[in-house]
Order: structure tokens, then sequence, then C-alpha cells
């Protein structure tokens, strides 16, 4: 299931907005377990704070 | 906060000795300087001390994951070596992820042949594509880069690149501006 919580700026403290999806095979050498098996890595949300622009990402689900 | 200026960092992509990507970079570098409402920065790879006996995000560099953090657009200056791009830009470029998506990447390719690094620069799309990058279709092209430039770095046949590089340039800060505000405010 897709997360539907916003994600908060660490920095700003307002929402982010969800504007990506992004296959992190890095992650996936670092977390085998997380690997999603339709994308062959871990699946991530990129969210960027339309504040200070800065991009987070977080494991879709 | 759309006001704000874009910023948009220049990458000088090799660091051998002898470069001739050096005084390319520094012309395209001048160019971004006079664009209004830009901010830039040049990044040499040479200054970057990547270790390599690891890779990708296991040996990011703070102070230069902060400039791409902050970026809006990229412009890479890249040599083309063997028909490929250097292996030490690959290097730095696979330090980040987070920080390249949805941002705009223009390219400018270096060959000391007459095609001016348009096969590097094929090479290198993918790439960048899978970074996370969205590249521009206009690209800088610098053939003959031995004699491009005089004893003292200028710059030899400066109107014919100037117009070049201000179509590129204008490609790069429409597709920054219009990232930028699709990055912040449109939700998939």
């Amino acid at each position: 299931m897709a997360r539907t919580d916003k994600m908060i700026c660490p920095k700003c403290g307002v929402e982010m907005n969800h504007h990506a999806m992004k296959v992190d095979y890095g992650a996936s050498l670092e977390n085998p377990g997380a690997i999603d098996p339709a994308f062959g890595g871990t699946l991530k949300e990129a969210h960027t704070c339309p504040e200070c622009g800065m991009t987070e990402l977080r494991e879709n689900g | 906060m759309e006001n704000r200026p874009l910023f948009i960092p220049v990458i000088l992509g090799t660091a051998r000795k002898g470069r001739a990507s050096e005084n390319v970079t520094k012309f395209v570098f001048n160019e971004v300087q006079r664009r209004e409402g830009v901010e830039t920065e040049l990044i040499d790879i040479r200054e970057l001390a990547f270790p390599i006996d690891d890779a990708g995000e296991q040996i990011k560099d703070a102070k230069f994951s902060a400039t791409i953090e902050r970026a809006d657009g990229l412009v890479i200056v890249t040599p083309e070596y063997n028909h490929g791009y250097p292996g030490l830009l690959k290097h730095v470029l696979d330090s980040n992820l987070k920080e390249y998506i949805h941002k705009a990447v223009g390219v400018c390719g270096v060959s000391a042949g007459g095609f001016g690094g348009v096969r590097v620069i094929e090479n290198l799309l993918p790439v960048l594509r899978e970074l996370g990058l969205v590249t521009i279709f206009w690209d800088g092209n610098f053939s003959g880069a031995q004699k491009l430039f005089d004893e003292n770095g200028n710059l030899l046949d400066r109107a014919t690149h100037e117009r070049r590089i201000d179509k590129f340039l204008g490609e790069l800060v429409w597709m920054s501006k219009t990232l930028r505000h699709g990055r912040e405010n449109i939700s998939m």
C-alpha cells in the first residue's frame, strides 16, 4: 500500500510535495529485503519542500 | 518560493592534466554568471577527494551534495575520451540521488576532433536520466578543443559560441524554472 501521509520538511516544518517515484538500486544493495520484485530495487517517493526546495526520499509503502 | 534566484552550478568533469575542458568550463561559467536571476558555482571534480574503494551514496561529499541539493539545474562540461565520459565524472555523479530528482541538466561536450563531443553527450544521457535528471535538447559542442582558445584562455570564435551557448542556457533556465515549479507545487 502506498503511503498517503504528507512528508514534513525537517528544516521548514511545512508539508512537502510528492512529485516523483524512483527506484533506488543502491538502497537495495544495503537492504536486500526492501527490494520490490516488480521493479528490481527499492521503490522510493521523492518529496520537495515548497519553501526551501530541499528534496527527501522515503520508502513507498 | 519561486522568487528566489535559480541556482545552476557548472561541473568541470575531468581531472586530467592539460585538460582542454577547463577553458570551455570557464567560458560557460562566465556565460551562466551573466544570466539575470541565476546564481552559479564552478565545481571542479579535481578538487573533490572521493575515495575509490567504494562508490555511490556511501562516499557522499557533504559540500558537493549540499551544492547539488540547492541546485535547480546543472551544466556538465565533459571531454570525450575514447568516445566516452571520464570514469571519475561518473564516480562523482553516482554519489548522489535524491539531490538530482526532477532537476534540469545540460551537457557541453568537448573534443579534439570535429564533432564537438556529440558521442560523449549521447553516452552520458542515459546515465543522467537514470539519476533522475531531466535533460534539455540543446547541447554545447566544442570541437577542436586545443585550438579554440589563445594562450591566455580567450575563446577565439567568441561570437559563434556565445550565440550557441545563449540558446543552450535559454532552454536550461526555462527547464530549471519549470521543474522547480513542478517539484514544489505539482503532486503525483
